[in-house]
């Protein structure tokens, strides 16, 4: 099988100055990340992850074993020209300004002046560096640099995105744009190798992760199998009446399942943004990045003025390739949306026979971290189910819909 | 080639915006100038140009061949200090074009400031002399001995072989006895030595004729100079030797037939040690490019034998080019010598940190610009070495490169032809060759090492 990410036996020992193996870095590792997938490579510091990421682009040679990306050598120009990497720190020329930075990227892959000056504009916009693309690069923060160092892995349109530790040192914003960026790459049929040790970030953004200690993977798979708490089922309302909430128990009392009721609390992560987002409205000066919401519109725009992007814009493909190495696995579902547990248990709900190992019920507060445009879906499926659970009676339109929206495969989507 | 470019128009950014590389440049725009007022050499106009396109082009040379391994050393080893090279490295570059990128930086950048440095160099050249307002015979005299390109005629070497065979055969015993230190090889080339040196000295009221054929002057109303220097062996108390010169075509002094040719005699007054000119008109050269030039120890003003030294005592010289067209080769040997330092520059950071590979170039550089004496230490080793140090050292040797030996100012300075083809030899050997195997290796070295640092 054709994988856009592939370690057999990968091994690296990195040895003391007279040859003796000191430590094995990496040690057998066997990876197989397919296309158009989000991976996550998890890990503690020194668990081998970076080592990885330099064995698979080159830097350094591996003791044992093959690296193969998109099917070829890392160091191979020809696959280098599809690869966009995003190192541990930008590692950027400090004399050169933004703007130089992401000129002098695009010369490497031997872009034209005309597409180099387009998407240099429109990343910058997209990084929000654009009101200080003239300082030198040397000057920027942690997170500037950061979001420069995005921009110049992303100027070649890469179809294979290597990511070490995106998220290091940007503000909550930048770390939720980027994640956002992932999401809508990857919808564009981009591979996204993301290297980090924030569980957070990966767990917003990968379909599959693997976890790497002392070199060797200790778990991997879909990261909504290797989560699941099977045991348990989650719902998240409106603000229902005491009374819909006493016949969810009622009925969820018939099952013997206990039943935590609670208001949700707002994600720290989506607060801070709201305050910010007020605060930019009111026009409040920075001499920082800005926080724009361009991604999409950068992406979208691009595509009506290369072909060669356009070509790329497409839905996510099926995934129905069988799971690799860990049994956690299930084939992928052909759909924009990041499944959660709850979709589960709202399909299952809603049928008259419930699952007899179905036993409560806890408040998420995940929702609003997912992209903006899986919410409608959601919102359908959630009014049509509450409907039911509260017995008030629905169209048959609304059931119709409400059933078509669930995924064969008995998930149940949150909101 | 426009990645190449790309990672060379980087360097040269890199280079400049290093304190080093503005410091040097600074320097240079304020002591060129300078110099030009400060160089007054022996005090005459003459002086006064040598001494400042000497130490002008001496001193550009010196900081720009510091500055090239300097540049080419960081840009090499900065990028894997400081890990921009993993942004670079995974972009469709080969490691080949980031080497050659780089190098093309630093000797385009070398071009840049050769150009200007040197520029500054020949304008202050060409205008000094309009500071001092000289008279007629100085102008004369820097036209004819500066602003000029003369090609130069050593004598012949004399075969002596005959003589030193029969000294041997005759005093064989007495010479071993005498220097049982030496071998007989050894002894040999002192004999030759001597012998050679016997026929370049002038007792008290004897002849010395050296001769010369072929001499192919391009105007035949244009002069001839004859360069000299004066050794004694008993120095006089004014240091003077007086010279009674004759050239020209000697052989009818001997009962040559043509009398068409003249004779000129000229006597003068010289310090010794030192190399001094008189001019006489290129009309002594015999129709067949004949000339000779006789010199006689009067015994009336000398008491001294006056030798002149093997390698540079007597050489004619005449007008042969242009003063713009031997700086303009002057200067392009500079940049033979930077390109070589460039390459050698980018094979140390290739594999050596920075303060090691600076210390490896400037070992090399420094090597190469008392090269002469280096070259003689081995070689003088090699006599007494087996075969493996001939085939391993003795070879390393040799690619060294000779920097003092292909020095400017050994043209400039006394307005010697350097012609187009001795500088063709300097660019193949230090350049085609030299410079080109330090690249292949550089780019061997670079392409098989790990870029990135090991982190556990």
């Amino acid at each position: 099988m054709d994988y856009a990410v592939e370690t057999i036996s990968l091994t690296k020992v990195f040895s003391d100055w007279w040859g003796r193996a000191k430590v094995y870095a990496v040690d057998d590792l066997n990876l197989q990340i397919r296309h158009n997938e989000v991976f996550g490579l998890l890990g503690p510091n020194g668990s081998g992850k970076t080592t990885t990421l330099k064995m698979l682009l080159g830097l350094l040679h591996p003791t044992k074993g093959h690296a193969l990306l998109l099917g070829g050598d890392g160091t191979d120009p020809k696959i280098n020209a599809r690869i966009g990497f995003l190192p541990e720190e930008s590692y950027l020329y400090r004399f050169l300004n933004a703007r130089e930075t992401l000129d002098f990227y695009g010369k490497l892959f031997g872009l034209s002046t005309r597409v180099r000056k387009m998407r240099t504009e429109a990343l910058l916009e997209m990084v929000g560096l654009k009101a200080v693309a003239g300082r030198p690069v040397g000057t920027y923060s942690k997170g500037m640099a950061r979001r420069i160092g995005l921009a110049q892995a992303l100027i070649n349109d890469p179809d294979l995105l290597i990511l070490d530790e995106p998220t290091t040192g940007l503000d909550p914003i930048g770390t939720r744009q980027i994640k956002d960026l992932i999401l809508k790459l990857a919808e564009r049929g981009k591979t996204i190798l993301l290297c980090s040790h924030l569980l957070a970030d990966v767990e917003d953004v990968c379909d599959r992760i693997a976890i790497l200690y002392g070199g060797r993977i200790q778990a991997q798979g879909r990261v909504q199998e290797l989560l699941r708490q099977t045991k348990k089922r989650q719902i998240v309302t409106d603000a229902v009446s005491d009374v819909t909430v006493e016949k969810i128990k009622q009925i969820l009392s018939e099952e013997e399942a206990e039943c935590e009721v609670s208001s949700p609390l707002e994600k720290l992560e989506t607060f801070f943004i709201h305050t910010v987002v007020e605060a930019q409205q009111v026009a409040t000066p920075t001499s920082g990045a800005v926080s724009t919401t361009q991604i999409g519109d950068f992406l979208a725009a691009e595509v009506s003025k290369e072909s060669i992007l356009g070509r790329l814009v497409s839905t996510r493909e099926p995934r129905d390739e069988p799971a690799a190495p860990v049994t956690t696995e299930e084939p992928m579902v052909p759909d924009s949306g990041k499944p959660g547990p709850d979709r589960q248990l709202l399909s299952e709900l809603t049928k008259p026979t419930a699952d007899p190992e179905t036993h409560g019920v806890t408040p998420v507060e995940e929702p609003q971290a997912r992209p903006v445009e899986h919410e409608d879906r959601a919102e359908h499926i959630r009014k049509s189910v509450l409907d039911e659970l509260a017995g008030r009676s629905s169209s048959s339109e609304e059931e119709e819909g409400s059933k078509k929206s669930q995924p064969e495969d008995g998930e149940s989507n949150h909101a | 080639m426009p990645r190449i470019w790309a990672v060379a128009r980087n360097t040269i950014r890199q280079a400049l915006r290093m304190r080093v590389a503005v410091i040097f440049i600074v320097l240079l725009l304020v002591l060129l100038p300078v110099m030009g007022w400060t160089a007054t050499g022996d005090g005459t106009l003459r002086g006064r140009l040598q001494t400042f396109v000497s130490y002008g082009l001496s001193l550009t040379g010196l900081l720009l061949s510091l500055l090239t391994i300097i540049v080419s050393v960081h840009t090499m080893t900065s990028d894997i200090e400081h890990r921009q090279i993993y942004t670079v490295i995974t972009k469709p570059v080969r490691r080949s074009h980031l080497v050659l990128g780089k190098l093309f930086g630093v000797v385009v950048l070398d071009v840049a400031l050769l150009t200007l440095f040197a520029g500054i160099v020949y304008a202050v050249t060409v205008f000094l002399p309009k500071l001092y307002r000289p008279s007629a015979g100085e102008l004369r005299e820097i036209d004819n001995e500066f602003y000029t390109a003369r090609a130069s005629l050593t004598p012949p070497d004399i075969d002596v072989s005959a003589k030193v065979q029969a000294i041997w055969e005759q005093k064989q015993e007495q010479l071993k006895e005498l220097y049982s230190s030496l071998t007989t090889q050894e002894i040999l080339e002192q004999l030759t030595t001597l012998e050679r040196m016997k026929k370049q000295a002038a007792d008290v009221g004897q002849r010395l004729v050296w001769e010369f054929e072929n001499v192919v002057p391009l105007d035949p109303d244009q002069r001839l100079f004859i360069r000299f220097k004066y050794d004694v062996s008993l120095t006089p108390a004014d240091e003077q030797v007086y010279g009674d010169w004759y050239v020209g075509d000697l052989r009818q002094t001997q009962g040559g037939t043509d009398t068409t040719t003249p004779i000129y005699r000229v006597s003068r007054r010289d310090a010794i040690d030192t190399f001094r000119e008189f001019e006489v008109p290129a009309a002594a050269v015999a129709r067949d490019g004949y000339l000779a030039v006789g010199f006689y120890n009067d015994p009336s003003w000398n008491q001294t034998v006056v030798l002149f030294p093997l390698e540079d005592g007597l050489e004619v010289l005449y007008k042969a080019g242009t003063f713009t067209g031997n700086f303009i080769r002057g200067v392009l040997l500079i940049l033979c010598r930077l390109i070589f330092l460039a390459c050698l520059g980018t094979l140390a950071g290739s594999f050596l940190s920075f303060p090691v590979a600076i210390l490896f170039c400037l070992v090399i550089f420094l090597t190469g610009t008392v090269s002469g004496f280096v070259l003689e230490s081995f070689d003088t080793l090699g006599e007494k070495a087996n075969l493996i140090y001939t085939y391993t050292v003795q070879g390393l040797v040799k690619l060294l490169p000779q920097f003092d030996k292909y020095h400017p100012t050994k043209f400039l300075v006394p307005a010697r032809l350097m012609s187009w083809s001795f500088l063709g030899k300097v660019v193949f050997f230090m350049v085609c060759i030299k410079a080109m195997l330090l690249l292949g290796l550089a780019i061997v070295l670079f392409s098989l090492r790990e870029l990135a640092k090991i982190v556990v």
